[in-house]
């Protein structure tokens, strides 16, 4: 992930027509995206076009009912070595019986005790939750069981990161901090992104490139190619002409579907 | 439950508790040591609590009912170990649970009691057809209750642990049986009362005299004790009131999660 020049991307992810139906009820219609390696991807769309659905399949957890899908290169069976997965349903994500530490070091149980503490103690500060370590999940509020799982998906070093409408329960200034701490991650370790998310400036913001679903029975609207320079800023990335141009397209591609 | 329309303080309850009974209990010694109700064989409060604490002193008593413990704990570890195995088995894999579903049903609704003769005759008495009896008695809430807690896992708790790399003897050691615990722990505590109470029953019918319930029928045939099967019926009584206030505690620390399962 070095040259921003060179025109060949590795791709990671390949999404060939992919399709699920539950029953009779077409969730996905027919979705066809690259998501390219060491990029962060975004997938924006209306609610109940399938994104979760689509990660499920991605991630391993499920499977197309038509198409394929393919990490690097070969069709994906089962979960993809070196994946985390940040879920939509965060609260019912974190173990009960496990406290917050234990939780977050819990992708981490094959490591050596003292690097393990070191890893999450590290997730823990970057995700403000220090002090809350020997918390059970049930104990904190929505917004700190959200950082929870954001951290344990983080302290698992993963090579391709899901995440799932992962600020949805966070005030706005903390989402801001977690939308950079992740721009971060992303900048230091290289890790291939996909985030679902319903907030089109967040999209772009992330994004180095957009797919915008349509309404259900769904299909990729358009993929938008985000050229937004990096490293990006909460308040000069957003008011540059290019990403204010880019909102009102993304916006008008989720209306007119 | 809401008797009071404020509820009292910790110390007033005791304190009314404690007189109330003793107030009842005083009223029963005064009614039968004034002839009002005189029916020989009834207990006298007084008397049956002198014989209680002879019997509390009494080293062979002591022993026996150690070994109703022994018979007991020998019973109810049996049945929590294969309550938690089947009923783990059966709540994860449903073509366990089919193949076990109506065996389950036949044997819960058998009175456990009226196998021991079988199993004396089978095995000879002593401990061990006790604490099968005990056992076949005891399994079932613990067998229930796991069933219904592995079933009831939450599917993204299992979706989770898959993403992380648990594979499927994980999921079902670490993932579905442990949060399956905190509900076969409730069975247990459950069949930990029905246990206790089979144990004293089995003594009683198929036991060669060991036991609390060996000492009631000792009492009762040999010696017209009666005293003494009221005051060892109390104390089994009150074993059972221990058993159930350490298993209580015990959820309570052990168990103290399980407020964060979404049910
Ligand atoms: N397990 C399931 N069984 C049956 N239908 C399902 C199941 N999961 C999802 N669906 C259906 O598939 C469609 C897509 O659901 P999905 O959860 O993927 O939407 P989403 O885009 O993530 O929505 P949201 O933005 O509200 O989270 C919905 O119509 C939903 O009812
Ligand atoms: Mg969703």
């Amino acid at each position: 992930m070095t040259s921003a020049t060179s025109t060949e991307q590795a791709i990671e992810l390949e999404l060939q027509s992919v399709s699920k139906s539950y029953g009779k009820n077409l969730a996905v219609k027919s979705i066809t995206a690259s998501i390219p390696q060491g990029k962060v991807s975004v997938i924006v769309g209306p609610s109940g076009c399938g994104k979760s659905t689509l990660l499920r399949i991605i991630s391993g957890l499920d499977f197309p009912t038509q198409g394929s899908v393919t990490f690097n290169g070969a069709p994906v069976r089962g979960v993809p070595e070196g994946l985390a997965m940040v879920f939509q349903d965060y609260s019912r994500s974190l173990f009960p019986w496990m406290r917050v530490d234990r939780n977050i070091g819990f992708p981490l149980r094959h490591i050596s005790a003292d690097e393990r503490r070191q890893r999450v103690q590290e997730a823990i500060d970057a995700v403000g939750l220090k002090g809350k370590e020997k918390l059970y999940p049930w104990q904190m509020s929505g917004g700190m069981q959200q950082r929870a799982a954001i951290a344990r998906a983080l302290a698992s070093h993963p090579k391709l990161l899901l995440m799932d409408e992962p600020y949805a329960s966070v005030d706005a200034q903390t989402r801001a901090d977690l939308e950079d701490l992740l721009l971060d991650i992303h900048a230091t370790l290289g890790v291939t992104v996909l985030v679902v998310t319903h907030d089109i400036d967040e999209s772009i913001y992330l994004a180095d490139h957009v797919i915008a679903l349509s309404a259900p029975p769904s299909v990729v609207a358009e993929t938008v190619e985000v050229d937004l320079p990096r490293p990006r800023n909460q308040i000069s990335t957003k008011q540059d002409p290019r990403f204010v141009e880019l909102r009102a397209h993304v916006t008008s591609l989720l209306r007119s579907h | 439950m809401r008797l009071l329309r404020d509820p009292l303080s910790q110390n007033k309850t005791i304190v009314l508790g404690v007189a109330g009974t003793l107030g009842v209990l005083a009223m029963w010694e005064l009614l039968i040591r004034s002839g009002a109700v005189s029916k020989p064989g009834l207990p006298v409060p007084t008397r049956v609590m002198a014989q209680a604490a002879e019997l509390l002193g009494n080293t062979v008593f002591l022993n026996q009912v150690f070994t109703t413990i022994g018979e007991w704990l020998l019973g109810l570890g049996v049945a929590a170990i294969a309550g938690i195995l089947v009923g783990g088995l059966m709540g994860a894999f449903p073509a366990v649970f089919v193949a076990f579903e109506y065996p389950v049903e036949a044997f819960r609704t058998l009175p456990s009691i009226a196998v021991g003769p079988i199993l004396v005759l089978l095995l000879g008495a002593g401990v061990a057809p006790i604490a099968i009896t005990v056992a076949l008695s005891s399994i079932w809430p613990i067998l229930l209750n796991t069933l219904y807690g592995v079933r009831g896992t939450d599917p993204t708790a299992v979706a989770t642990a898959r993403t992380l790399g648990v594979r499927p003897l994980g999921l079902l050691m670490q993932i579905r049986l442990v949060s399956a615990l905190p509900f076969a722990f409730t069975g247990v505590r459950v069949a930990a009362s029905i246990g206790l109470i089979v144990t004293v029953s089995a003594e009683l019918l198929i036991g060669s005299g060991q036991g609390i319930g060996g000492y009631i029928l000792l009492a009762s045939t040999n010696a017209g004790n009666l005293d003494g099967v009221y005051a060892a019926t109390i104390i089994a009584g009150v074993l059972g009131v221990l058993i159930n206030a350490a298993f209580a505690l015990l959820d309570r620390t052990a168990f103290n999660w399980k407020k964060g399962l979404a049910q």
